[in-house]
């Protein structure tokens, strides 16, 4: 199978150990990447605050770009994810896709709405299915609880992202966390918000929010909280020590980014898989599925 | 059909005051919704059973719920699909205190919507006759106007559930519902003290995009959207000095130069270069993240191609400052 | 002590231009409802508001015209001219609020097609014109400064010597009764829908105002004219606006034909709504309906325009009966809609009760006479609101009527608290309703006779016996729904008897009552309003003369 690459901007600056390790499940998986070097940022949400239309047309020129490729696009970031899939649910209109190809023409690139942004989570859910990937599964995370934190992209607007038609994409995530061989730790903050995009406005809402959700998925006795998002896992990890100081409490909740469960799971080394990048210490989980160092 | 419904009640006169538990089986129409079994509830079932409806046509706003763990119109939501595991949950709003069974106070979400003066304050002339207004600014108004304050975006709203402060989704979306208006402020239709308020702290920057109020709201306003669209308002309207401006600004500054996003760069910038407090206080996690090794490269490489992204945010934003 | 100069009785669209109005003379005003104001019934109007604007070479007697014939005739026509003057002018107030009507190619004010009018002249918002004024009413009502009592049921009307004292009050968050001291009270109650069963009406329509008023002595008018509106859904009874009309729909029987053009064939599918009504029930009686439905269809008029201007109800459509109106027709009928009768009132907005006024859908001036054209209602409530307040302001320079506070109080609490204290095992409140709602749903809807009318009166003696003895599950104080139940119960009650008796009593057909036994229009004898007040014995019936001015009355064709 093989997928138009959108890495998105922070797995190759504040979480560099996302890349890697999405490379080298993908490499297990059969799954080909095929690098956009040209596509832009999706804008995250942040410059279609500023500008709808600018963003949508830098997203309709990453789509027309995997067009003239003749591949689906395939992100890792549960926000790319969001605001592609938001973009293009706006992009239906013949009349705004009109619009906003005319800026696109000068480079010679025009968006026929042929393109389905998918992230890796759906990606493994819907195109490669559960059943094959079991097998792939050497060193199942028997007796780990995960907790799943989806990212706000990634389950609201449940239109733009096609919930109706593909249901299973609203329990996907935990489905993974099955499949890997652990157990699954329900809570409430499952889809809620991390606190990333007000993190420089209103940091104190912003850490308790790292705070409450870490917290409840540690009390609940999650070895480890598991997400699609790397600006989720910036704020979840990154910042948990200041939540944690800012809530009065020790938490310690390791976060690992989704292809990085995966990869521990297929036999892949801590080390592959950069968890020793990570700010909340990972040893401990490590020690416990036994993967070594 | 029968339908189950597992209520969160609450009886403020009992003994022991605690929320509880109670399930309800009653018979309704196949295309019956929650509502019809809430109101058979209390009709057959349970006098004591209490919640606030209607128009049963998702217009006077009255029973908004949560169902499933999800605000919305009981009335709007079709009961059939409504049955997860045989039964519907339903819950009280969020965010709201409990006054009984399904009832919540809605004091504080009345007390936001005051704050922002929500009537029209034009400041020129009346003219005699109608105000000349086009049809596409009252067709863009419409839609936040159909805001039926049922406070289904207040429940969910996730900034509210950590920080009872911030002015919220309905309030702000009644805000934009003026700032839009070209009744309202000047006779640009700019409506500057509004915005000017509405930047400074628990107001529009606050909002943390999760689009939890999207979803919820049964009436398509949108009401992160509207706040987003506030913010550009702002922006345009000079209110530049608050850090969400310049997080904005710094972002589209490095997407348009580069093509994609310097993360080292955006922290400062948004806080301000010259911030030293705030900068100071996030040495220690740069320090961390420089050991740990997720410290974004210093020098920010542009993209290939990148100034073809440069050309399009200059071909696409120089109409949008002519309007 | 709460008193206040002028008190409004419910926060609809009427009762918050009557408090506006009323503050801005000058009064000590306070407004109560026993919802929030922006829940009110205002809300459901979906279709628009009329107005003649001179500015467009309308004229108003055009429009006054056109609801004379629509009344049947039987609307007071120097009432139907004062409304229609004024209409201009509160629809550019309206605007200057700041409602977000459509607008043409100009910018200037749009219109719409609207039934039993000859001309466009309805200014609308999408299809939900009556949720856009209502909220825009209440951003006014809280910049004027009316107090508020929210949430808050009049249970009793306070009268001494004739004269309106106040009211008792329960605060229905905390169970507490008040005495509310008034010069003045304005009934604003609205209709009272739930009396039939199914209706378009929310649940709140229970006639509160006009069976409190009525209990007290004023004169009710015009009670047999109930409007039954020609688009509502089997089932639930909601409104499917006649905007869809007004854009072009059509109405089919199971054939696909367009049925209106053997009754109307000028005006078809837009002639009034009473005889739109009328032509459904036949066509449903005589098996060419679909599962006693006809269908609306709106696909024709494409979905850009449904998605501009009839997004509401297509989401009506699909979320109450799975059915996409872009996609496909929609079955609807005739349902109960609105009371063209109701309290009595001069061009003021006064009652024959002294100190007591009332405006809005619970009040008849006359301007609807037999049958309310759409779009008028809105138009009635925004200009006898104003009229009601502006003449009751002048009480702020008279004195408050004495009572005993205290007794009041008490004696309420006692009555209330004989409700909560009685035995469980009476009928359920839901379904005394529930019988008193078929049975007049059965013998006082689009075709009556003197049968099923006289049915209908006997079951209600006996369905009032079986309200003395409902019980109130709900013994506690704070939010008792249970309790408000039971009160308005027997509020749609008290207007149950009074309908029946008129239509009984009116013996020939005329507006929205078509009798089977009397099918024919009798200006010689019934050109009169059926007046109904409260007598010793029970209801007594008399008859007032109706106001010509400009129009012969005459045969009413569309």
């Amino acid at each position: 199978m093989k997928y138009a690459f959108f890495p998105g901007c922070v797995s190759r600056g504040g979480c560099p150990e996302l890349y890697p390790a999405t490379k080298l499940i993908c490499e297990k998986l059969g799954i080909e990447l095929q690098e956009m070097p040209a596509a832009s940022c999706t804008g995250a949400g942040v410059l279609q605050e500023k500008n709808e239309l600018l963003g949508d047309t830098l997203n309709a020129r990453t789509f027309a770009m995997a067009e003239a490729l003749d591949l689906p696009i395939l992100t890792i970031c549960s926000t790319c994810q969001g605001v592609m899939s938001q973009a293009n649910h706006r992009l239906k209109n013949l009349e705004y896709r009109a619009k906003v190809n005319a800026f696109l023409a000068e480079e010679g690139l025009e968006y026929n709405g042929n393109a389905r942004p998918k992230h890796l989570l759906w990606v493994l859910v819907e195109d490669i299915g559960v059943d094959n990937i079991v097998e792939l599964i050497t060193r199942p995370l028997a007796g780990m609880r995960m907790a799943p934190f989806y990212g706000c992209y990634i389950v609201r607007p449940t239109d733009a992202l096609e919930f109706e038609d593909n249901p299973e994409r609203e329990t996907a995530l935990e489905k993974i966390i099955e499949t890997i061989g652990a157990t699954v730790v329900d809570f409430t903050g499952k889809t809620r918000c991390c606190g990333f995009p007000i993190l420089t406005i209103n940091e104190r809402n912003s850490m308790t929010m790292v705070a409450n959700h870490t917290s409840e998925a540690k009390d609940l006795g999650a070895d480890a909280m598991i997400t699609p998002c790397p600006l989720c896992h910036l704020n979840l990890d990154s910042f948990q020590p200041k939540a944690a100081a800012q809530a009065g409490r020790q938490i310690g909740l390791p976060i690992l980014h989704m292809p990085q469960a995966i990869g521990l799971a297929m036999g892949l080394s801590p080390k592959e898989m950069g968890l020793q990048r990570h700010i909340v210490n990972t040893k401990p989980l490590i020690t416990k599925i036994g993967a070594g160092v | 059909m029968d339908v189950t419904l597992n209520i969160k009640r609450f009886d403020p006169e009992a003994a022991d005051p605690k929320p509880y538990w109670q399930e309800f089986t009653v018979p309704i129409e196949d295309n019956g919704t929650v509502l019809d079994a809430l109101i058979k509830i209390r009709e057959d079932n349970d006098g004591t059973f209490s919640l606030r409806c209607s128009c049963r046509s998702s217009i006077c706003g009255s029973c908004a719920v949560r169902i499933n763990g999800h605000a919305g119109l009981a009335c709007k939501t079709q009961a059939a699909t409504a049955i997860i595991d045989g039964k519907i949950t339903v819950e009280p709003a969020g965010n709201m205190p409990v006054m009984k069974d399904l009832v919540v106070n809605f004091d504080g979400f009345w007390d936001k919507i005051m704050e922002v003066e929500p009537y029209l304050k034009p400041e020129g002339p009346e003219p005699e006759a109608e105000y000349i207004a086009s049809n596409e600014s009252m067709l863009h108004l419409s839609d936040v106007t159909s805001c039926i304050m049922c406070g289904s975006c207040v429940s969910d709203c996730t900034v509210l559930e950590v920080d009872p402060s911030f002015l919220g989704p309905a309030a702000l979306a009644k805000a934009y519902r003026f700032t839009a208006d070209p009744r309202d402020g000047n006779e640009k239709g700019v409506s500057k003290d509004r915005l000017e308020e509405l930047t400074k702290p628990s107001g529009m920057w606050d909002c943390t995009r999760c689009m939890e109020c999207v979803q919820a709201c049964p009436k398509g306003v949108a009401p992160m959207d509207r706040i987003m669209a506030m913010r550009d308002q702002a922006m345009e309207a000079g209110f530049t000095n608050t850090n969400g401006a310049r997080h904005t600004e710094a972002f589209s500054e490095s997407v348009g130069h580069s093509g994609w996003l310097d993360e080292l760069r955006l922290v400062p910038k948004s806080v301000g270069m010259t911030n030293v407090s705030a900068l100071m206080g996030y040495a220690p996690i740069a320090i961390q993240a420089l050991t740990h090794g997720k410290m974004p490269p210093i020098i920010h490489k542009k993209l290939p191609q990148s100034e073809n992204i440069k050309k399009i945010f200059d071909k696409v934003e120089k109409p949008m400052e002519r309007d | 002590m709460l008193e206040h100069d002028v008190l409004v009785i419910g926060a609809g669209l009427a009762g918050m231009r009557a408090a506006i109005a009323a503050r801005a003379g000058g009064a000590n005003t306070a407004i109560i409802s026993k919802v929030h104001p922006v829940r009110s019934h205002s809300n459901a109007a979906q279709g628009g508001i009329n107005a003649a604007l001179t500015d467009r070479g309308d004229e108003w007697e055009d429009h006054a015209y056109d609801t004379v014939k629509g009344s049947d005739f039987l609307g007071d026509q120097d009432a139907i001219e004062v409304m229609c003057k004024a209409a201009g002018q509160a629809l550019i107030d309206m605007e200057h609020f700041g409602v977000t009507f459509n607008r043409d190619d100009e910018g200037r004010l749009g219109t719409r097609a609207f039934g039993g009018q000859r001309r466009a002249r309805t200014f609308f918002v999408g299809d939900f014109t009556g949720q856009a004024l209502l909220h825009v009413m209440f951003e006014q009502l809280i910049k004027s400064g009316v107090r508020r009592y929210e949430e808050w049921f009049v249970s009793s009307l306070i009268i001494e010597e004739g004269r309106v004292c106040g009211v008792m009050a329960l605060e229905i968050r905390t169970g507490q009764v008040y005495a509310i001291r008034a010069k003045t009270v304005i009934f604003c109650t609205g209709g009272f829908g739930r009396v039939f069963e199914p209706s378009t009406n929310a649940l709140i329509c229970t006639g509160d105002g006009t069976a409190l008023a009525y209990n007290a002595g004023a004169e009710l008018m015009d009670m047999e004219m109930i409007q039954y509106h020609p688009t509502t859904l089997a089932g639930s009874g909601v409104l499917i606006s006649e905007a869809a009309r007004g854009e072009g729909a059509h109405l089919l029987d199971k054939d696909g034909n367009r049925f209106m053009e053997k009754y109307a064939p000028n005006m078809m599918e837009l002639a009034s709504r009473d005889v739109v009504s009328r032509a459904e029930q036949t066509e449903i009686n005589n098996g060419n309906g679909v599962d006693g439905c006809v269908l609306l269809d709106c696909r024709h008029l494409g979905e850009t325009l449904i998605m501009e201007k009839l997004s509401q109800i297509r989401e009506i459509g699909i979320d109450l009966v799975g059915h996409d109106m872009i996609k496909e027709p929609i079955p609807i009928r005739p349902g109960m809609h609105y009371a063209m009768g109701g309290i009595r009132t001069d061009v003021d907005g006064q009652t024959n009760l002294e100190g007591v006024y009332a405006a809005g859908e619970c009040a008849c001036v006359s301007v609807h006479g037999g049958n309310r054209l759409g779009a008028n209602s809105l138009l009635d409530t925004i200009v006898f609101g104003e009229r009601s307040g502006n003449h009751a302001a002048a009480s702020k320079d008279s004195e408050y009527v004495n009572f005993n506070v205290d007794k009041a109080v008490r004696d309420e609490e006692k009555r209330l608290q004989e409700l909560l204290d009685r035995p469980q095992n009476g009928d359920r409140i839901a379904s005394v309703r529930l019988a008193m709602g078929e049975s007049m749903n059965r013998n006082l809807a689009v075709y009556r006779n003197e049968e099923g009318m006289k049915a209908t009166l006997s079951e209600l003696k006996e369905i009032a016996k079986r309200y003395e003895t409902v019980p109130v599950d709900n013994k506690g104080k704070l939010f008792n729904t249970d309790l408000i139940f039971a009160l308005e119960l027997g509020f749609m009650l008290d207007c149950a008897t009074p309908i029946a008796m008129s239509a009984l009593d009116r013996k020939d057909s005329r507006g929205a009552q078509a009798r089977t036994d009397y099918p024919d229009r009798d200006d010689e004898n019934w050109m009169k309003h059926l007046v109904i007040k409260k007598g010793e014995a029970g209801p007594e019936l008399s008859y007032a003369p109706v106001s010509i001015t400009q129009w012969t009355p005459e045969e009413r064709k569309y």
